[in-house]
């Protein structure tokens, strides 16, 4: 079955792949999608399918046949990172990183849908990905130093 | 640690005496434990406050940050080895009883399984798979197929085909201490109290003016870190290498080595990057022994990682507390008397500590008595978590500190200020540094305390503002042994090489940084190598906020020997007496012209060819002090009276770690425990069915942890400062402190704005309302 993954045509098994997530991290070894909770809970296995955000552990990977699937790997550009990495590198937007893909793909497509959100908006986009760690107030600052922001938002809320 | 140098080469106090061993007092999680360990050859002098630090204080990024953003961290569910196989553990659905029937011959047949193990197939070291059942979740068998679907097919079927003979449990504390109570475990369901005092309380009594009394009770907590425990396990011939997310390698090396009776040299652990840890990943389990034990039998990689039924169920706790308070003051506020008897149900198993330390610690009363009694029940064990004990005690003690506060209609903050702790009356010793009025102070400024205790009373209406504080304190001394080296390259590069661990907290960040700095490196030339058992030196897990404290001085001597050792090289080179020179940004400077360097450090170790400087490192005993962080927060909530839904709008925290090695790293670490601390304090709760006695939180979705639309404002920050007499890199940890007041003082704004006190966590909405009913 075929797919495109960052732009790449690829193969994949779906006898041996029941979900996405499985048929990116053991058929095609992209490991940045992680396996958090199995249940769409988390939001750590948090991909693009045709633009639009999906839970991967929960998304059939016969059901993707012909989509357009982007992942963590897929976002910088060569060894240029995408403005969203580097803010959260900047804002140390990352503890322990295992939500941390997600969260960049969440933001990402944010951004796509809505260039200036608010922080209410913000919080309310980035809901569905849990970060243990509590790096939350560091993730809005990181998606707010990228959105650029309007000067009325308040300062000091996260 | 032999080092061929004399003492009059210009290190920091060196001494030429070989080591020798004595002993120390180290505190791991609140509990104290005395060690024999070698005093260092050496020990730098402090950084005080006052030395002039260019690299440490200051916060460059994490240097693990592009691997995280990138999904190139490669953590434990990562790694795939060539012909890996997959391990799923099965287990009880009860809670009491004994295995009666499981098809493992039918496991065995089915596809792609190549071995299943049960009752008796793993070496008892393991306590894998014992047929007399004990909590929902014990470990009964195993199987490892080719494929992960494969190997949960066959666990699926295991599962169907389990028959016990069931026995009565007891999953509640008044349960398992009932007169009647079923045997949880043979030795009896309850410890004998652990009684600790001192003063006279029943002086204490008589003396107040006002005594209140208050039983408070705290839930059972669960981790939930988002990668859940895992190892791959292969061997190579007799040498076993796993790959664990562990907070302690060398914890898993031993207990693999114990339990598989194989010797710690045989055995090679491996960490790289951990998905969360909190204190539940301490040591190895039932997944490293099940990878471990498959891949010896099938000469094949094994990997072995928990689903999240399992993590929430079987990978360890915070155990819930009651705790009868009596609190005991004179009219002007001054504590006279702190009574608590606790009651702490561990679940089948876990160390007995419990939430009594604190109220030893934190406030100057002259009579405090605590009793702890544990209670085993059936349910999985407790291991620590972020603040053990602290974090319940500060429930019940700030709680009932406040309440003190408001019948005696004192200022909160003033009521502690009455009651600091000048000393650590618990150990009866001095504190290294404690500036916890100052923490007071400067929270209260920045969150407006003052206008928010004398504001007039606010309208009716349905939703109700309200303001709390807490404080905190937690033993961080950290101590030995740890040790370090720093290997300087031919190219002048830097390795660091200290066998730790990185939870994200920013090990790897703050010890390259203190090897940078001591060096006199440019940062960007400094790589920390960690998590390898076989090829770096013994550091501790990490566990009680202890890595900062314990590694990064045995990091900071390593460095200044190596730095030493380049030195007596260039003044060889150039002639010159070595008291003349020093470094600074990759380079050798003369001291009287440090503008003007001599030679850089990349073009030394080039003209000294395959020369290869090791500087090694220890850390030395703790000083005869009490090493205690400290810190004040500041809650401000809103409550719906109709719904009881709590909001949380705004948290201020000051606290006092010391020294701060990163401060935009530190500022991550309090975000970290101020909201783990919200979640407890708000909606985290393991649930257990009384009657059937297994789980019902066993997913992220009934077991609630904080998520992004959770967060008030949060204004975090440590004090300016160093701790020099702690040792001598002036710092002490940080990462649980943070959790500690967060609670209670969200419960004091609760209390505040109902008019009500809170004596139950968490403060969810039926919670709120039963009080608000009262």
């Amino acid at each position: 079955m075929r797919l495109t993954v960052n732009g790449t045509p690829r193969e994949v098994d779906p006898s041996r792949a029941p979900t996405l997530l499985a048929a990116l991290r053991d058929q095609l070894n992209l490991t940045g999608s992680k396996l958090g909770c199995d249940h769409g809970e988390c939001g750590a296995c948090t991909v693009r399918l045709d633009g639009d955000l999906v839970y991967a552990c929960l998304t059939l990977t016969a059901a993707c046949e012909d989509a357009r699937v982007e992942t963590v790997e897929g976002l910088a550009d060569g060894n240029t990172l995408h403005p969203l990495q580097q803010a959260f590198i900047t804002h140390d937007a990352a503890q322990c990183g295992y939500c941390t893909p997600g969260q960049l793909l969440a933001a990402a497509a944010l951004l796509e849908h809505n260039p200036h959100p608010t922080n209410d908006e913000i919080r309310a986009a980035m809901s569905g990905n849990l970060c243990r760690c509590g790096t939350y107030p560091k993730i809005v600052t990181a998606i707010r130093a990228v959105a650029d922001t309007p000067a009325d938002a308040p300062a000091d809320t996260p | 640690m032999s080092n061929a140098h004399g003492d009059d080469r210009g290190r920091n106090d060196r001494d030429s005496k070989a080591a020798r061993f004595v002993q120390t007092t180290v505190e791991v999680e609140g509990r104290t434990e005395t060690r024999v360990v070698e005093l260092p050859a050496f020990e730098p002098a402090p950084w005080t406050a006052d030395t002039p630090l260019s690299i440490v204080g200051t916060s460059p990024p994490r240097v693990d940050a592009f691997e995280k953003v990138t999904g190139r961290a490669r953590y434990t569910a990562d790694i795939v080895r060539p012909g890996m196989l997959h391990a799923v553990i099965v287990r009880a659905p009860i809670a009491k009883g004994t295995l009666a029937a499981i098809d493992l011959d039918g496991a065995r047949a089915m596809p792609g399984v190549r071995e299943v193990m049960g009752p008796g197939d793993a070496p008892p070291a393991t306590r894998l798979f014992r047929p007399d059942v004990s909590y929902a979740g014990q470990p009964l068998a195993a199987v490892c197929a080719e494929s992960l679907d494969e190997a949960e097919r066959a666990a699926s079927h295991l599962a169907a085909s389990l028959a016990f003979a069931v026995a009565p449990h007891a999953v509640t504390v008044d349960d398992a201490i009932a007169p009647d109570a079923p045997a949880v475990r043979p030795e009896g369901n309850t410890t004998a109290p652990d009684i600790v005092e001192r003063g006279d309380v029943a002086r204490g009594l008589a003396d107040a003016d006002v005594t209140l009394t208050r039983e408070y009770r705290t839930q059972v907590a669960l981790h939930s870190a988002l990668e859940p425990h895992g190892a791959v396990c292969e061997w190579n011939g007799d040498h076993l290498t796993v790959w664990e997310s562990t907070q302690g390698i060398f914890r898993v090396r031993s207990d693999v080595a114990r339990a598989l009776g194989v010797p710690q040299s045989k055995v090679r652990v491996l960490k790289d990057y951990i998905g969360g840890a909190f204190g539940a990943k301490n040591g190895a389990g039932a997944h490293t022994y099940a990878a471990a034990l498959f891949a010896r039998t099938l000469g094949a990689p094994v990997r072995c990682v928990n689903d999240r039924r399992a993590e929430q169920t079987d990978s360890g706790n915070r155990p819930a507390t009651v705790q009868r308070v009596t609190i005991a003051a004179r009219r002007d506020g001054t504590l006279t008397a702190l009574v608590l008897d606790a009651l702490i149900p561990l679940g089948i198993s876990g160390w007995e500590g419990g939430p009594a330390q604190i109220f030893h610690e934190l406030y100057a009363c002259p009579n405090v008595r605590t009793a702890e009694t544990c209670v085993y029940i059936n349910a999985g064990g407790m291991q620590a978590f972020r603040g053990p004990g602290y974090v319940e005690g500060a429930f019940a003690l700030e709680s009932a500190m406040n309440a003190l506060a408001r019948q005696l209609e004192i200022d909160p903050v003033a009521l502690r200020l009455k009651n600091l702790a000048t000393r650590d009356e618990r150990a009866n010793r001095e504190f290294s540094g404690n500036r916890l009025d100052e923490c007071y102070a400067e929270g209260a400024k920045r969150f407006g305390w003052s206008s928010a205790v004398r504001r007039p009373p606010s309208a009716v209406s349905r939703v109700q503002r309200g303001y709390g504080m807490s404080a905190q304190t937690w033993p961080t001394g950290g101590g030995p042994p740890s040790y370090a080296d720093v290997r300087i390259n031919s190219d002048g590069s830097i390795d660091v090489l200290a066998g730790t661990q990185d939870l994200g907290t920013g090990a790897r960040t703050i010890l390259a940084q203190i090897a940078a700095e001591a060096l006199g490196a440019r940062l960007d030339t400094v790589h920390a190598v960690i998590g390898d058992t076989e090829r770096l030196p013994y550091t501790g897990n990490s566990w009680g906020s202890m890595t900062t404290p314990s590694v990064g001085p045995a990091v900071r001597m390593a460095a200044e020997d190596a730095k030493a050792q380049l030195l007596e090289a260039a003044a060889q080179l150039f002639d010159t007496p070595v008291e003349s020179l020093t470094t600074g940004a990759s380079q050798v400077v003369s001291r009287a012209a440090p503008s003007n360097p001599l030679v850089s450090f990349a073009d030394l170790c080039r003209k000294l060819g395959n020369v290869q400087i090791v500087g090694h490192g220890s850390r030395g005993p703790n000083p005869e002090l009490a090493v205690v962080t400290v810190g004040a927060q500041f809650a401000e909530v809103e409550v719906d009276v109709e719904t009881g839904v709590v909001r949380v709008l705004r948290i201020v925290a000051v606290h006092d770690g010391g020294r701060i090695i990163n401060p935009a790293l530190a500022e991550s670490q309090l975000h970290g425990g101020i909201i783990q601390g919200l979640g407890y304090a708000l909606f985290e709760e393991r649930h257990i069915d009384r009657v059937l006695g297994v789980p019902l939180t066993v997913n992220l979705h009934d077991y609630k942890v904080p998520t992004m639309s959770d967060i008030p404002v949060i204004d975090a920050s440590f004090l300016d400062g160093a701790d020099p007499a702690a040792n001598h890199v002036g710092a002490r940890g940080i990462a649980e402190p943070p959790i500690i007041p967060t609670a209670p003082a969200i419960a004091a704004a609760v209390a505040d704005a109902l008019g009500v006190e809170m004596l139950e966590l968490p403060l969810t909405p039926w919670r709120v309302l039963g009080a608000l009913a009262r």
